[in-house]
């Protein structure tokens, strides 16, 4: 959901968040460090068996996505911003194993998928709980986009039943 | 269909009158009358947003002489609906195995597996 006071929430962002149950440190560290980000990072189903931090400006995260079917997505984040424990930010994109940016229709997704997208996360603290915020961005944004501060996320979702009939 | 479909529909989208427009559409064709009655607004205004969504290829005219009714074109939403989609499906599995995750680490569980 986009965040109604932010000025660029009108650009093509989507911000997902959760309160998890553990101190700030102990959360950023599971997002920063691979053998812990191995355990949880992927949709439902899927492993990681690749994951690489260079945790540093400029420095690459490398990962590798495998399905429940067996099919492996490698993607890749640069790191543009680093602030320990509260927020980090990357450019990420789709990536092969050799960590190269590749297009979404290298995986069979649509061509007019974003190449990159900025991905920025913030880790608030809650007396003992974080609350995470995950802001994604596509770079660069849309020419008018900052018309408005909120709702394609909600018409995505008001259409959604016309689209399954269309 | 324009070179950058993401681009084009999220800048229609960007804007309350053009979702109202897609949100009426949605529902069957109207013309151009019937899309301006619900907002206070001239008819060139709503011509205009039309256009941008025209532009977007989110909406198209019939050919009925002076009615010209508007119907929704669902492609580029699921283009976009696709995008959004993927990153919730990406966000709500990872975010469901970090809790669990942290969980088990709090408990003095299994940290060093794995």
């Amino acid at each position: 959901m986009t965040n109604g006071d932010d000025p660029d929430a009108g650009r093509r962002a989507l911000e997902v968040t959760r309160v998890f149950a553990a101190p700030r440190e102990l959360v950023f560290r599971a997002w920063t460090e691979p053998e812990r980000l191995k355990r949880w990072w992927g949709p439902e189903g899927f492993t990681t068996p690749f994951c690489a931090v260079d945790l540093r400006e400029g420095g690459v995260f490398h990962y590798c996505m495998r399905s429940p079917e067996g099919h492996d997505t490698w993607g890749r984040g640069v790191f543009r911003e680093i602030i320990v424990p509260e927020r980090l930010v990357l450019v990420t994109s789709f990536a092969d194993a050799e960590g190269n940016v590749v297009p979404a229709t290298y995986y069979g997704l649509g061509p007019d998928w974003p190449l990159e997208s900025l991905m920025s996360v913030t880790f608030e603290e809650l007396s003992g709980a974080t609350r995470v915020a995950v802001r994604l961005e596509c770079v660069p944004p849309g020419p008018d986009g900052d018309g408005t501060r909120r709702g394609w996320v909600e018409i995505l979702d008001g259409l959604a039943e016309y689209l399954a009939k269309a | 269909m324009p070179t950058d479909t993401l681009d084009s529909t999220f800048a229609a989208l960007a804007d309350p009158t053009r979702r109202a427009i897609l949100a009426r559409l949605s529902s069957g064709e109207a013309t151009v009358t019937e899309l301006a009655e619900p907002f206070e607004m001239t008819l060139p205004a709503v011509s205009k947003h039309l256009k941008v969504l025209e532009r977007a290829g989110l909406v198209s005219r019939g050919r009925v002489a002076q009615s010209r009714p508007c119907r929704l074109e669902a492609a580029p939403l699921r283009e976009a609906a696709d995008w959004v989609e993927s990153y919730r499906r990406f966000w709500d599995g990872s975010f469901d195995r970090l809790e669990d995750y942290l969980r088990d680490l709090q408990e003095g569980g299994d940290d060093e597996r794995g």
